[in-house]
């Protein structure tokens, strides 16, 4: 850090930084539809009560909850190298992208698995007697009425999860990938202007995440446009309008306060 | 016709039904009155399968179904042959109006889309909803969900349409409407049973009345019959408390 700031190196890193948010997004893309698909399947014998299974998907979430990622990553690309070695396949020549991905997926999965279990759970029972009052079978009131509302609930959570993923993906350098963050370490080793690069490093992050939220919001909306805004209200996600009222409510409040 | 034989139901040691027999004629309009905890929600819930009986026999039409054992399918067919009106309306939240009373005939019934839309049209315009076919739930008052609620049940043209407290979740202002409705259909025929507090309506309504008390049927009998002189003790205190004029006017 002998060199003084020189706000030219931001703009140019970011640049240089740019063709990599691929890899980046490929490591969140691939880990949350495998991660989709694990929590789809762990989340199962948790909401049906399956018996020994459901013993096993309790342990998989609490592990992959109760560990830090940077752990699971080492894990995974340390350890499992040697474990398939005492079975006689050999993975060394597999690149460590693959690793990446799969503990990534696997750390998803757990979380989104306890976020799908959440949001069915949260459907209103009567929705389901109504189906099936209907004639609908088993399948029919789930895949028509359950998971359509249900995946309007689980939005804000998903959101929350694939941000926190976007970010968690930067611990993917340990292993040398080469994505944002891996990048942003190798770039100033030249000039030594390391600060300006992790700053465009920051921008880059924020503004994919920005970027994730807004699209989020509107699938939000688009998913839960049949709650008119008398339910609404009563949401997280538009509790910013809530705010804006009792804020401004406040303020009238308090300039009739000052007049004599 | 519907004909229910020995029903019984147990939450685990607490039996709620305690062996009901009723048979309902075809077009004839049954109103279930008792307390709360007599077990008559529990019951009508028990015809479509909503709460599984212990034991009995439930016989819907050709279709006759041992309680204790059914196969998926006899529950299936059972509930093919019923359709019921919530007392808290449980539309579908994501569908509209005309998509709700739509739903069961497209899925279910497999009718066409276009055929289905325009019998659902005909129906909420019968209930009088006819200009808010593309509203959501959200967007309706209670008594319209409730007339919407109604309107899907008749789409199915079920053999029989259960009503479980239809007008207990909403403002008194708005139980007139929902009444109103349900007093139209009556006239045109169809089976129903209904679960009601409003002792005017059924009185009015039902061609008979059932009392049940703590899992067991009381007495029935015509309305008429049954309201003015009850033959059980029973029956009488629970009319008493149930219109108040009757004991305020001493």
């Amino acid at each position: 850090m002998g060199t003084s700031f020189d706000i030219s190196y931001v703009f140019d890193y970011f640049v240089k930084l740019l063709p990599y948010i691929r890899i980046t997004l490929t490591i969140v893309g691939c880990s949350l539809l495998i991660g989709l698909g694990i929590g789809l399947l762990v989340a199962l014998p948790r909401m049906y009560r399956i018996p020994v299974l459901q013993r096993f998907s309790q342990v998989y979430v609490s592990f992959f909850r109760g560990t830090p990622i940077l752990i699971q990553l080492f894990l995974f690309y340390y350890g499992m190298p040697e474990m398939l070695k005492l079975i006689h396949i050999d993975v060394t020549k597999v690149p460590a992208l693959y690793f990446v991905i799969f503990a990534y997926a696997l750390h998803t999965g757990a979380f989104l698995s306890e976020s799908i279990r959440g949001a069915v759970g949260a459907v209103d029972r009567g929705q389901v007697e109504a189906a099936y009052a209907v004639g609908m079978t088993g399948y029919q009131a789930f895949g028509r009425i359950v998971l359509p509302q249900a995946l309007g609930i689980a939005i804000p959570v998903f959101a929350n999860l694939v941000i926190a993923v976007l970010k968690d993906t930067s611990l993917a350098f340990s292993l040398g990938i080469m994505e944002l963050t891996g990048k942003s370490q190798t770039l100033p080793t030249m000039s030594q202007h390391f600060f300006e690069a992790y700053l465009s490093l920051a921008l880059i992050y924020f503004i994919i995440s920005i970027a994730l939220e807004k699209l989020f919001f509107a699938v939000e909306r688009r998913l839960l446009r049949y709650e008119g805004d008398r339910d609404r209200d009563g949401r997280a996600a538009s509790g910013r309008k809530w705010l804006n009222r009792r804020f401004s409510g406040r303020l009238e409040l308090q300039k009739e306060g000052a007049r004599p | 016709m519907i004909r229910l034989t020995q029903i019984r139901k147990s939450f685990g040691r607490n039996e709620v039904l305690k062996g009901i027999d009723l048979t309902v004629r075809k077009g004839e309009v049954v109103a279930i009155l008792g307390p709360s905890g007599s077990g008559k929600t529990t019951l009508l819930r028990c015809i479509n399968y909503l709460e599984r009986p212990s034991d009995g026999e439930i016989e819907i039409g050709e279709l006759r179904v041992k309680c204790k054992h059914p196969s998926k399918q006899e529950i299936h067919r059972l509930r093919g042959k019923s359709a019921m009106v919530f007392q808290q309306y449980n539309l579908f939240k994501h569908k509209t109006a005309a998509e709700n009373v739509m739903e069961g005939l497209v899925v279910v019934q497999k009718v066409p889309k276009e055929e289905a839309r325009k019998r659902s049209v005909e129906l909420l315009e019968k209930v009088g909803l006819g200009a808010k076919l593309d509203a959501y739930p959200s967007q309706l008052s209670g008594g319209q969900q409730q007339r919407v609620g109604i309107a899907r049940a008749l789409a199915l043209n079920p053999e029989v349409i259960l009503f479980d407290e239809p007008t207990s979740a909403l403002d008194p202002e708005l139980v007139g409407e929902v009444l109103a409705v349900i007093r139209k259909i009556a006239k045109e025929g169809i089976t129903m049973i209904i679960v009601t507090h409003e002792m005017n309506f059924a009185q009015e309504v039902a061609n008979r009345v059932v009392f049940m008390d703590q899992g067991a049927v009381v007495e029935e009998g015509a309305p008429n019959e049954l309201f003015r002189s009850p033959k059980e003790e029973r029956t009488r205190q629970f009319l008493q408390r149930m219109t108040p004029e009757a004991v305020y006017s001493i």
